[in-house]
């Protein structure tokens, strides 16, 4: 298995060729230059999208050239949009000439009164079945109007029901079939309807099915299940735990199939015999009864009292049967069985780190923007005691960063909102400053690896305004910077060879 | 006279020989490695045509129509109803798992043997050949014939390389075998001592429970009776109604080693080894994507540059040698006070603050290091000075080097 796949190197480091034309590329693409030096378009975009979805700006973008673009930079958002905010900025509802019934829909579905409400009705619709489970059999004059009362209820409640799942398909219809709990919202509804259209039909009787039929009622209570988010949470985990065992679940019907028909031609002998006083003769007689005995012998329940039996008929191979029985055993029932519980106590990890993963992410946002003050207080210091000292890779402009020459750029342009956000913030509270201590005890390098990748998933989009000629020399000089860098390199390596050589002489 | 002699002695004729066996051993041996096919586009054809889904859906249906026809014909009276129907289906899919084999090892002859599930293949062909030989050898009332056709059933375990989710997983459990091997032979052991004692405890004397503990193999099924705990009242009871009042301590104290200790051990080895063996394959399929989104990044990378290197070929009047003379004209359409508006990380502070410091410090390094080499050179010039001239001359060239 694992030939086949393709190694990959512990740490993927690439070389500054590549680092060099991935800062290319990065120019190429900002600039939109593969268009431009075509031909095509003159145009760049100008604005952001964030820029345009602000109202107060749209209205002045919108006052003015209407032709501009607009640049989009797509960024996997933790917050997924709920259908409800979606719902409301269609044109469809906006622009409804009629009331938008599918709003109000959502509304009423959203509204906590009516979750209660609903949820009241389920349990007094079992508290209802209850009653009415005692009392169906009296004879008793008094009780009739209780029953009366219970059965008016109960038709009362189904109704609830049903309206509330009209009430989700107004709001929308197919979003209604894509949520496992409304499949078995829904499920549950009309299978506890079944008794009472049959009534209503008018076939009469006292059949089986009439009956079985009414515990169908019993089946509301189950709603509740979908409704409690305790629930809900360990069904999924059961559900996600029985996912990922769906192989070995196959792997076991496999095995089963192969030990059900190779009982079947191993105890033939035993099955056709005409010994009286068999107990077990019929267990290997054909296919469905040999599936039950392989689950049977699976489960471990008189498998030795079954195989004295099959002794009882000579011209059963004794070798070969209780080969085939402890085979089975072994390979089943103890091997088989210890697999699926390991599998499940795996699975309950993993089903509980994901559970709490929310927990997690805001964890890691919370150690991002610590790393981030922390560079921006060691940048601070740095500046501070070091600003004779002359950058030999940076040029004369903005890549000088600190925050000092960072505000000469922004300060031209547009608001400073930018600025507050990557500013040292007030609330740096004492905790965090021993935080900063000890972790100048790992190398700089180090707690930068380890904490660049939050800080690269950060929530919040850091947004930065470039003049676009100091962003062109940016990224041209990023590009040099590799090289030059490269260049460093290769001249260190000259040097420590150098002195090798004079030490060997 | 006497190089004749040497020339014809034993050694010498051995000798040659030898080097006349080795040389032509190793003529053969170059002939071999050497072999190439001569066939190779009819092979890469064959090799495609395996690895297609047609072929794969063809292997698929036919095992489950095998797995289908094989139930049905434990049914007697279906069985006689169809018996020529299921003859013709036999010889067919006889055929189709003989040619799935010749074609495989076409493909690689050498290579097919390497392929666990290769040797899967050629077992289940053996097996399909056993019921017709055993019939051919022993008569049709051979009370084995029946073992033949049970073990046929063995032909649905060939749909498991075709599917992917199942062979990964028996590749994750097929490590956990060595252990399970391990405690399995454990338990043996156990069960053999036990067996032994218990043999001589209860069933070697007159009045004891020759039934149960009569020989060792039945001895054997008792203790594994008792230690799958189903119904080992009713063999305790045996032995208590021959009087053998203690082996109650013996029964109890077998139940609690085997039972209980031994399989949860069981439980608790294939944890560990589950466990292991999800994260090793979770970590495959990571590299796996990792690789694939590299792949994906590199070819929009490639795809660019030669954009780019085509326009800079295609100049109307003047040659692009680089690729800033290629975009000079647009450099100067830049004006400083154009905003842009980036949300890249490349462009944020913070970025370019971390690449700074990273580079401060790549700088200290190395103005230190270069410190180093300053010393080292002043002590060597000052040791030089203090060595007589030959020596001086010499290795001042080496210092001039450096």
């Amino acid at each position: 298995m694992s030939a086949e796949l393709p190694e990959v190197p512990e740490n993927f480091e690439p070389t500054a060729v590549a680092r060099a034309d991935a800062v290319r590329s990065r120019l190429i693409d900002t600039f939109s230059l593969i268009d431009h030096l075509r031909g095509l378009s003159q145009a760049v975009p100008r604005h952001n999208l964030r820029e345009f979805l602000d109202p107060a700006r749209q209205r002045k973008l919108m006052l003015g050239d209407h032709h501009q673009l607009v640049r989009f930079s797509i960024r996997p958002a933790y917050h997924r949009i709920p259908f409800a905010q979606r719902q409301q900025c269609r044109l469809r509802v906006c622009c409804n000439p009629w009331a938008p019934i599918s709003l109000w829909a959502g509304w009423v579905l959203r509204k906590r009164i009516f979750i209660n409400f609903v949820n009241c009705l389920i349990f007094l619709n079992t508290i209802f079945l209850m009653i009415e489970i005692e009392l169906v059999n009296t004879t008793d004059v008094r009780m009739l109007p209780i029953m009366m009362a219970l059965e008016v209820g109960s038709w009362f409640i189904l109704f609830v029901f049903i309206l509330e799942i009209l009430l989700f398909w107004l709001y929308n219809f197919f979003l209604f079939w894509k949520s496992a709990w409304n499949l078995f919202d829904f499920f549950v509804t009309t299978l506890s309807l079944l008794p009472e259209i049959v009534v209503l039909i008018g076939v009469t009787g006292e059949s089986v099915w009439l009956q079985l039929l009414r515990i169908c009622r019993v089946l509301r209570s189950l709603k509740l299940f979908a409704r409690f988010r305790q629930i809900r949470v360990i069904i999924l985990a059961l559900v996600r735990a029985l996912k990922t065992m769906t192989f070995l679940l196959v792997l076991l019907l496999i095995f089963f199939y192969i030990f059900a028909l190779a009982g079947i031609y191993f105890f033939e002998s035993y099955s056709r015999s005409d010994i009286q006083d068999l107990e077990y003769q019929m267990y290997f007689m054909n296919m469905p009864n040999s599936l039950v005995t392989v689950f049977i012998l699976f489960t471990l329940d008189h498998w030795y009292a079954l195989l004295q039996d099959a002794w009882r008929v000579p011209a059963l191979s004794k070798a070969f049967s209780s080969l085939y029985v402890i085979l089975w055993l072994l390979l089943g029932s103890i091997i088989f069985r210890n697999i699926i519980v390991a599998m499940m106590v795996t699975n309950f990890q993993a089903i509980r780190n994901e559970l709490s993963e929310e927990a997690t992410h805001s964890e890691m946002q919370h150690k991002a923007s610590i790393f981030k003050r922390q560079i921006i207080k060691r940048r601070l210091n740095q500046k501070d005691g070091e600003k004779a000292k002359i950058r030999s890779s940076s040029g004369h402009i903005a890549p000088q960063t600190s925050h000092h020459s960072a505000s000469l750029l922004t300060g031209e342009m547009s608001q400073t909102e930018n600025l507050t956000k990557t500013s040292v913030p007030k609330d740096f509270t004492a905790p965090q400053e021993y935080l900063l201590v000890s972790d100048s005890l790992v190398d700089w390098e180090t707690h930068v690896h380890q904490n660049l990748h939050g800080l690269m998933e950060m929530d919040q989009d850091e947004q930065v305004v470039w003049p676009r000629d100091s962003l062109f020399r940016y990224f041209e000089l990023l590009e040099k910077l590799q090289y030059n860098i490269e260049e460093r390199k290769q001249l260190q390596e000259f040097a420590v060879k150098a002195l090798i050589n004079l030490k060997d002489n | 006279m006497d190089r004749s002699a040497v020339f014809f002695s034993h050694d010498h004729i051995k000798e040659i020989s030898s080097s006349l066996l080795n040389l032509s051993s190793l003529r053969i041996w170059t002939q071999i490695t050497n072999f190439r096919r001569k066939d190779t586009e009819y092979c890469a054809y064959v090799k495609r045509f395996i690895e297609g889904r047609f072929f794969s859906m063809l292997m698929i249906s036919t095992i489950s129509l095998n797995a289908l026809c094989m139930v049905l014909q434990t049914d007697y009276d279906i069985k006689n109803y169809l018996f020529l129907v299921f003859e013709v289906v036999e010889v067919l899919f006889v055929s189709v798992y003989c040619f799935e084999f010749c074609i495989k090892l076409y493909v690689d002859p050498l290579g097919y043997w390497k392929n666990g599930y290769n040797l899967l293949d050629v077992v289940i062909i053996i097996i399909l050949s056993v019921p017709f030989h055993v019939r051919k050898l022993f008569g049709r009332h051979c009370p084995y014939l029946n073992i033949g056709e049970g073990i046929q059933s063995l032909r649905i375990l060939k749909l498991i390389p075709y599917s992917r989710g199942i062979k990964t997983l028996i590749t994750a459990l097929g490590q956990t075998i060595c252990t399970v091997a391990s405690v399995m032979i454990l338990l043996f052991l156990l069960m053999f001592i036990f067996a032994i004692l218990g043999f001589s405890l209860f069933g070697s004397s007159d009045g004891g429970d020759l039934n149960n503990w009569g020989n060792l193999a039945v001895a054997f099924f008792t203790l594994f009776s008792l230690t799958t705990v189903d119904g080992w009242t009713d063999l305790q009871k045996d032995l208590d109604e021959r009087g053998f009042g203690l082996s109650r301590a013996f029964t109890i104290f077998f139940i609690l080693l085997g039972s209980f200790v031994f399989l949860s051990m069981f439980v608790g080895v294939m944890i560990f080894h589950t466990e292991d063996s999800i994260k090793k394959f979770k970590k495959e399929l990571e590299n796996e994507r990792h690789v694939a989104l590299l792949q994906e990044k590199q070819n929009i990378l490639k795809k660019q540059q030669e954009e780019v290197s085509r326009l800079m070929q295609k100049g109307t009047n003047s040659e692009y040698k680089t690729f800033s003379e290629l975009v000079k004209g647009f450099k100067k359409t830049l004006r400083h006070s154009d905003p842009m508006v980036l949300e890249d990380f490349c462009t944020t502070l913070p970025f370019i603050d971390i690449y700074l410091s990273t580079l401060d410090n790549q700088d200290n390094t190395i103005s230190k290091l270069q410190e180093l080499y300053y010393e080292m050179v002043n002590v060597l010039n000052q040791m030089l000075d203090d060595i007589p001239t030959k020596k001086r001359s010499f290795s001042s060239e080496k210092s001039v080097e450096f």
